[in-house]
């Protein structure tokens, strides 16, 4: 019988020939072997926005507005019904487009899933006078400036119904960007700044 | 450490025979030592007559070999000792290549060929296999064939040795080597097995399975004779309002993977799918179970991209259905322990990671839990028997994050819409952000390099088509392959019997008065092994004894145990 299988008969402890003499002395020095896996700083790149949709909140998704005041603005935009498409427009150019542009109030929004949008809601004329539509959207911005919401339409009453979550949830981490990053994202190819722009050669039938 | 440290390179080839389930018995060896050009050409006869290996293995000498664990194997049935350093190129060969496609594959020729080297033919190779094989007694033009054919395959190590030498990554490469030493004491050692039960097993069953199907399918009326019927089952399905996945054709999927993900939610299911698995896969003659009743095999070491042992699904005890784990058993005086990481990878997660709430919640010791707690939907005085299910989906949604998997797969596994699938993903997301972050700094790691390493260096490059979620689960799959592999060194270089690796755990066996030093011995090393691969920050690891005459009992097999038992006996006392 070979020398291990004897050894292996045995009632012994060790499972092969060698009976290690050196025991718990360690052959490598492993700390200098380990390699990092510290790969965000491998890497040393962090998540680039580059998409920031113009739209209103989906019905089923909570979300929250910016609190912050430099996050929204009272501006003019042009919303083409065509291409369903909104555009913001250089102030200099309202005068001349006074037919086709609506006064809105730009705000940051961002779900829980941490995806920003801007979400524009009309502003009462120069009379005062507001739809319910858009009032209730205006009551839902402000209730989000201060904890979550979720907003859907309602035919029958004409006007938005607003839920409020039962659950806590926590606050969102909004992205370190500032609201002009933000505009520049969202109204990358979106900004009529003279009038020979695309749009309004065709609204007003020069193209 | 450099390769101008070492006095001698041996590069070593032995020709051996290896029956299923038995040791290696070696026929030759030949060995080339490139420093001084010394060469040696030893028969089977000569082998046997020496105490030490006629060529140098302490600690100024390095040992190279192509898959060493088989040379390594028959130094331990010679009753050599080991060699201190360890090269074994086909490792180094498959780091180097691991994620690319070669067309050759990952033998000796497949290497000499990707570098572009000539070799013995293919069908050489194979007619002095089996002429190795064979057995002896040999002529001794065949001796002379034999040691020659040896000594070929010697001179594509040394070939191959030359051509690595400048890429090869000292002395984690050596590390690596040291695997090769543990994985060849493994395989010598191998897995206690009730022979007798075997036996009886092999011989009937094929009565058994009649039996079987019988009595488990009587709840179900699914097979017709020994044949799964798909109607059947989708009848059957019906009939229970169990909904099932299926292809776009509209057809069942009737993958094992499938059945086991639909037994979980439904265990109603279990015994069915593994009658199923049973027929269908298991032929026990495979089962590689030496003379002495030890199941042998070759562990597979480095076969997966991520580093891990792939050994044979049917020559393994661990391969086959649960239930057939049961024919595990100590020998008398003798106990087994099944030593494993809790949570292994998620605590990997945690730690590499090393996100704050996540390494709360594997502190806590029921990180499944802790996070629901965590994300809120759990009362922080929760407990498992008061929070069961909730915990259950938790545990479905960290365990589906670790394997990349997406909001429907998740959904499907707990049984519930996509909705609540997606949901959970998002708690996740907002519960460990610092993890998140990491994860996909992982992926955009390996896709900006083109490779992503574990801690030692166990590389996987990334082809033209590289599959993120395969990525994302890659730091957790092959630091706990290290983490494994050091532990298996560490175990039997301290003496530790080790029967098996298996995943994420070891099988131990040693005599009944000394179970407890051993196992105390086999946790220490895990948690030091844990320690090196994290940094310093250690895993957990529970235990399950099993002392003779008991058996081994995997819980979800013991039923299935308990049924073919049943039949077996009624089969023994006739009809």
């Amino acid at each position: 019988m070979k020398q291990a299988e004897k050894q292996f008969a045995d009632e012994t402890l060790v499972s092969s020939s060698q009976a290690p003499s050196d025991v718990g002395k360690e052959p490598f020095d492993l700390a200098k072997l380990r390699l990092s896996q510290d790969f965000e700083t491998a890497v040393g790149s962090s998540k680039v926005l580059t998409t920031i949709p113009v739209r209103k909140p989906d019905p089923q998704a909570w979300f929250r507005v910016h609190p912050d005041d430099a996050f929204r603005m009272e501006t003019a935009v042009l919303e083409h019904r065509e291409d369903r498409e909104i555009y913001l427009v250089e102030r200099s150019l309202w005068n001349d487009l006074q037919s086709e542009i609506v006064p809105k109030v730009l705000y940051t929004t961002i779900t829980r899933q941490g995806n920003l949008s801007i979400w524009s809601v009309r502003m009462p004329a120069s009379d005062g006078r507001l739809d319910n539509w858009n009032r209730s959207a205006q009551q839902a911005a402000r209730e989000a400036m201060k904890g979550w919401v979720r907003m859907a339409s309602n035919r029958d009453l004409g006007a938005y119904d607003l839920f409020v979550p039962k659950a806590h949830f926590p606050d969102p981490n909004w992205p370190s960007m500032t609201f002009e990053e933000i505009l520049r994202i969202a109204f990358r190819d979106h900004f009529i700044q003279d009038m020979d722009h695309l749009v309004i050669k065709k609204l007003q039938g020069r193209q | 450490m450099k390769l101008d440290d070492f006095l001698e390179i041996w590069c070593v080839d032995f020709e051996f025979g290896a029956p299923p389930g038995e040791r290696p018995q070696s026929v030759c060896v030949v060995a080339h030592e490139l420093r001084s050009g010394k060469r040696l050409r030893l028969w089977q006869d000569e082998l046997q007559r020496l105490e030490m290996p006629p060529y140098g293995i302490d600690g100024r000498c390095l040992f190279v070999a192509y898959y060493a664990s088989a040379e390594l194997g028959c130094h331990l049935s010679l009753g050599w000792p080991l060699p201190v350093h360890i090269l074994d190129l086909y490792v180094e060969f498959r780091n180097l290549t691991n994620g690319q496609k070669l067309l050759c594959g990952r033998s000796l020729l497949g290497a000499l060929a990707y570098y572009g080297f000539p070799s013995v033919g293919v069908d050489e190779k194979e007619e002095m296999r089996a002429l190795a094989l064979r057995g002896g007694p040999w002529t001794e033009p065949e001796q002379a064939a034999l040691l020659d054919y040896c000594e070929t395959d010697v001179r594509a190590v040394a070939t191959l040795y030359r051509h690595m030498e400048p890429t090869l990554d000292l002395p984690r490469a050596l590390l690596r080597g040291r695997y090769m030493a543990a994985a060849a004491r493994i395989e010598s050692v191998g897995v206690p097995i009730d022979l007798k039960s075997l036996s009886l097993l092999r011989e009937h069953w094929i009565g058994i399975q009649d039996d079987l199907v019988t009595i488990v399918d009587a709840e179900y009326r699914v097979y017709e004779g020994r044949s799964f019927r798909r109607a059947n089952f989708e009848r059957w399905l019906g009939e229970h309002n169990i909904p099932w996945p299926r292809y776009a054709s509209g057809e069942l999927i009737l993958k094992e993977e499938t059945f086991r993900d639909i037994a979980r939610q439904y265990p109603v299911l279990e015994p069915l799918r593994q009658l199923r698995a049973s027929l269908s896969q298991l032929r026990l003659s495979d089962l590689s179970v030496g003379s002495d009743g030890r199941n042998r095999c070759l562990l597979s070491v480095f076969s997966a991209k991520t580093g891990r042992n792939q050994p044979s699904t049917s020559h393994f005890i661990f391969g086959p259905a649960a239930w057939l784990r049961s024919l595990i058993r100590p020998r008398p005086g003798f106990g087994v322990a099944y030593v494993d990481w809790s949570q292994q990878e998620f605590g990997i997660a945690a730690y590499l990671s090393r996100d704050p709430a996540m390494v709360e919640a594997y502190e806590s010791g029921d990180p499944y839990l802790t996070f629901a707690v965590q994300a809120g939907a759990a009362p922080s005085d929760a407990i498992k028997a008061s929070h069961g299910p909730v915990r259950e989906q938790f545990k479905a949604c960290a365990l589906a994050v670790q394997y990349g998997m997406g909001a429907e797969a998740l959904a499907a596994r707990i049984g519930q819409p996509k909705v609540y699938g997606r949901e959970l993903l998002r708690l996740h997301r907002q519960t460990y952000p610092r993890f998140w972050s990491w994860s996909d700094a992982a992926v955009q790691f390996a896709l900006m390099t083109g490779r992503i390493h574990t801690v030692f260096g166990w590389t996987v490059h990334i082809g033209p088509d590289p599959n993120p979620r395969s990525l994302r689960n890659f730091p957790m799959q092959a630091n706990g392959a290290e983490m494994l592999r050091l532990a298996c060194c560490l175990a039997t270089e301290r003496g530790i019997a080790v029967c098996a690796p298996i995943h994420d755990a070891l099988l131990i066996e040693t005599p009944l008065d000394r179970l407890d030093e051993a196992v105390a011995t086999t946790q220490q090393v895990m948690d030091e092994a844990s320690a090196a691969v994290l940094g310093g920050s250690r895993l957990r690891s529970e235990l399950k004894l099993v002392r003779y005459p008991e058996r081994y009992v995997d819980e979800r097999g013991a039923v299935m145990w308990s049924t073919v038992w049943n039949i077996l006996n009624k089969i023994k006392q006739g009809p």
